[in-house]
């Protein structure tokens, strides 16, 4: 498939990469939480919650409306500040880091409503998250195109292997504001796979998403899995949690109600009755 | 001892203007959620109706009376043409702002020409000077503390006892909720601009009342001191903009009395600056002030 | 074509074009309202000032009261003025590049700067008050007379040098992957947070960096017009400056050169022309109200300005539908 590189330094031919990152110690819960608190205005969005999430799998995060799993996204994601409890991950303490210091560490975080960087192109979308981009610093800059310019080519490569393989390599040059909710929720997901992420936290990734899309984002995230990415998502639609997720934990008034696979929460009076939609 | 109750004396009738302006001022931000920096602006073009109108013979608080549906005219305006568009637009909240001192730049600047640099006064009796023990005042300034507390308690009852009152807080809370419950809104900002218009024009004119003398470029000052008692009691609320102007009428009175009168304004921008960063929702504090940066 | 009066045009213009470009860097790309940006331009101005002058007890300079008087020779008060901006920034940043919505960020900015203006105007001993700094030395004026012709262009030589330092670069950085997380921040923080940026970081070292500049532009133009006060930096002079920004087009540096020859400098040679009509004061008066209604116009009908920010392409992609 490799074309070979043309006169600008730009390849023409699309490599299939791995976007998902090694592993390091396999058997190991990839995040651990524990005791984790959220009090605002006295409200108690999470009160207490404690999960493992299992490397390499997909666990889903289900509950009724207002049961906090937003909040307890964003609290392990650094968005907002535990009250109290610890997170850990892979092992260590990152409790009072602050989020940007978590993505960078590969623990990435999706939004709910549409986050895309409306007035930058889609590429540059998925550019601007790059972790390894010597030109990214006062410094790089003020050194001149020539001291960048070989870091930004091989993203760009990268980049465009990603929207070849998410379907959007036409919109290269498009604003993401133009575009529609379910590319913009794809945009979002290559962004996040740029930072070469250990652990996804995908906050509704099927909301408002076009159902063809829906079934489009279905097998990337199954692709991602197998390429040994972790996923902990909050989802709404539970014929997906159903297909996707390997575990799935059961939140409810900011609690932890159950967790296991799917068919064994259904056979629980007390989430049965705490959801009703089954 | 002396010294103080004299300040605070001072402190009383300084409360009283900047009362008057900052409810106004903290109810259009409410109602509208924007910062009216053109209100500066309003105040001492009001003052200068007043002005006109009391060079004519006329007792200065008739003038004030105009000065009022001046202001309430004005404001109504100035929001129907230029703020609510901007807004309809999806204007940014900087993009408010910048649109907001822009009108008041060009209100000064149209004023000037027409009335000139120099400060005026008006022409009224000061009165005779009443004695409080170590406090004193003149029965203008005694109107003038008359004057606010007869605008507070009405804008009190006002908002608790009236059905127009019960409105105003409910859009200020929630305008869309508001609409859906079948309340016009849209009438009930025109009238909270027409409203919070007339405050803003009696205090550029008690304002005016209580100094020797003004100019245009008071305007700018006013504003910013305006500014401090509505955001220190928080912005939006009109019982805090109350407490705020007690708090910056006596705080600055007594740092012109204690430490120098020069520095009297520079107290208040202080304490606006201090309060906008250390606690930006003020004392009473709502939802507002501390959204992520818009 | 008198000569000063071509130097004059060309050095406020150069001073604006260097003014516009920190703006444009520190609003225009990273979205960092800076209402008090002229007390950045003051501050370089009057540490350029108090750099070259020689102590206040010299005679001849005896009537004025300030602080410094080091009377060092050129290029050193023009780094130490640039310098002092970028100092200026840190507390300046501290104070407010934090979590407050952006309305009030700005007022807390613009309130600053008339504090620091009725301050400094109040200090007497400090910087000579409301009379504020004359006589300031000019650079190099041991070496070429200043009143000769010789010297004006030897001023619009060394200020055209700043603008091409300036412009490499503000280009450098508005063009680089870090320009590129700048405006990311700009258009959403929390997103930008979510794919590791340190928002904090990033504000201040711009800042920082757009503070120099403005220093730079102070210290260029107060050794110009040899004196500098108050009334100078005013804060609706700020305005005029985000006026242009807006105008000219932010985000981009070309919009914000353009910004400056139109309004600053197209405004002030426009007027020129205008005979002094009407009472005492009536054509600066409307030119204000003009700047106004210019802002105005803009931000309804053209708020992206008259060069918008360019959409970036890079090569070898697809062929692109045309818009």
């Amino acid at each position: 498939m490799a074309c070979g590189p043309s006169r600008d330094g730009f390849s023409r031919a699309v490599r299939p990469e791995k976007f998902a990152s090694v592993v390091t110690t396999p058997g190991q819960p990839m995040l651990v939480a524990t005791d984790v608190h959220r009090h605002f205005e006295g409200m108690r969005a999470v009160d207490g919650v404690s999960i493992e999430v299992p490397r390499g799998q997909i666990t889903g995060l289900i509950g009724p409306n207002g049961a906090g799993k937003s909040t307890f996204l964003a609290v392990l994601a650094g968005t907002l500040p535990a009250t109290s409890g610890t997170i850990t991950f892979e092992g260590q303490d990152i409790t009072s880091m602050p989020a940007y210091m978590r993505a960078r560490r590969g623990l990435v975080r999706t939004f709910q409503l549409p986050s895309e960087f409306a007035r930058l192109t889609v590429i540059e979308n998925l550019l601007v998250a790059a972790q390894d981009n010597r030109g990214d610093s006062l410094f790089g800059a003020l050194m001149g195109k020539r001291y960048w310019i070989a870091d930004e080519r091989r993203l760009v490569e990268r980049a465009r292997g990603l929207l070849s393989r998410f379907g959007m390599t036409a919109k290269e040059s498009d604003y993401a504001g133009t575009m529609s909710g379910g590319q913009k929720r794809l945009i979002e997901i290559m962004r996040a796979l740029m930072l070469k992420p250990r652990l996804l936290l995908l906050d509704e990734p099927m909301s408002g998403v076009h159902p063809k899309i829906v079934l489009e984002i279905q097998h990337y995230l199954e692709a991602l899995r197998a390429e040994g990415l972790t996923i902990l998502m909050v989802e709404h639609e539970l014929h997906m949690v159903e297909r996707l997720c390997d575990t799935v934990v059961v939140m409810a008034q900011g609690k932890v109600i159950g967790s296991g696979t799917m068919a064994s929460l259904r056979r629980q009076r007390e989430i049965v009755d705490a959801y009703l939609v089954g | 001892m002396d010294l103080y109750l004299e300040a605070l004396g001072f402190g009383l009738v300084s409360m009283s203007v900047i009362a008057i302006a900052a409810v106004g001022f903290t109810m259009q931000f409410g109602i509208t959620n924007m910062i009216n920096l053109a209100y500066g602006e309003v105040m001492i073009s009001s003052a200068y109706v007043a002005y006109y109108i009391n060079r004519a013979g006329i007792s200065i608080w008739i003038g004030m009376l105009a000065a009022a549906v001046f202001g309430a005219v004005f404001s109504f305006l100035l929001n129907r043409f230029v703020y609510a568009p901007f807004q309809a637009k999806g204007t940014s909240l900087i993009g408010m702002v910048i649109v907001s001192l822009a009108v008041s730049l060009m209100i000064a600047n149209l004023l000037l020409p027409i009335v000139g640099y120099y400060s005026v006064s008006y022409e009224n009796a000061t009165g005779d000077l009443l004695h409080f023990g170590p406090i004193i005042l003149t029965t203008n300034q005694i109107a003038i503390i008359g004057v606010a507390l007869l605008l507070m308690l009405v804008i009190h009852g006002l908002l608790r006892y009236t059905r127009l009152g019960k409105a105003m807080r409910a859009t200020a809370a929630n305008p869309t909720l508001a609409r859906n419950c079948g309340i016009p809104t849209r009438r009930v900002i025109d009238v909270v601009w027409l409203i919070t218009g007339a405050l803003c024009g009696m205090a550029g004119t008690v304002a005016a009342i209580n100094s020797d003398s003004f100019a245009i470029a008071n305007g700018a000052s006013f504003l910013i001191t305006v500014l401090a008692a509505a955001v220190l009691g928080g912005a939006g609320q009109p019982y805090g903009a109350m407490i705020g102007a007690v708090l910056i009428g006596v705080i600055t009175e007594l740092s012109a009395a204690t430490w120098s009168p020069q520095y009297k304004e520079v107290v208040a921008f202080g304490i606006l600056v201090l309060v906008m960063v250390l606690r930006p929702q003020g004392l009473l504090a709502k939802r507002g002030a501390l959204a992520a940066a818009g | 074509m008198n000569t000063y009066y071509a130097a004059n045009l060309l050095i406020y213009a150069g001073v604006d074009i260097i003014a516009c470009l920190s703006l444009n860097l520190v609003f225009g790309v990273s979205g960092i309202v800076n209402f008090s940006f002229i007390v950045f331009q003051a501050v370089g101005a009057y540490t350029t000032a108090v750099l070259s002058l020689p102590p206040d007890s010299t005679s001849g300079y005896d009537f004025q009261h300030y602080i410094g008087g080091f009377n060092l020779p050129f290029p050193i008060p023009w780094i130490g003025g640039a310098l002092a901006g970028g100092l200026l920034a840190i507390p300046v940043g501290f104070v407010v590049l934090r979590k407050l919505r952006s309305d009030y960020q700005a007022i807390a900015l613009l309130v600053m700067s008339v504090i620091a203006n009725t301050v400094i105007t109040n200090a007497d001993k400090f910087l000579n008050g409301a009379a504020g700094l004359a006589l300031v030395p000019q650079p190099l004026s041991t070496q070429v007379d200043p009143s000769t012709d010789a010297y004006y262009y030897l001023y619009v030589g060394i200020t055209a040098v700043a603008v091409v330092i300036v412009l490499i670069v503000a280009n450098r950085i508005v063009n680089s992957p870090y320009g590129r997380s700048l405006r990311a921040m700009r258009e959403r923080e929390l997103a930008a947070t979510a794919i590791g940026k340190n928002p904090v970081a990033m504000k201040m070292t711009v800042f920082i960096v757009g503070g120099v500049i403005a220093g730079l532009s102070g210290a260029i133009l107060v050794g110009f017009i040899a004196l500098w006060a108050p009334s100078v930096w005013l804060y609706p002079e700020t305005i005029i400056l985000f006026a242009a920004v807006i105008v000219g087009g932010k985000g981009n540096n070309i919009g914000a050169i353009l910004g400056a020859l139109l309004v600053p400098v197209g405004f002030e040679e426009v007027t020129r022309f205008i005979p002094p009509i009407g009472p005492v004061g009536l054509i600066p008066a409307l030119q204000w109200v003009a700047i106004g209604l210019l802002i105005i116009g803009f931000l309804w009908f053209r708020p992206d300005g008259v060069r918008p920010e360019s959409r970036r392409v890079f090569e070898g992609g697809p062929a692109r539908e045309v818009r």
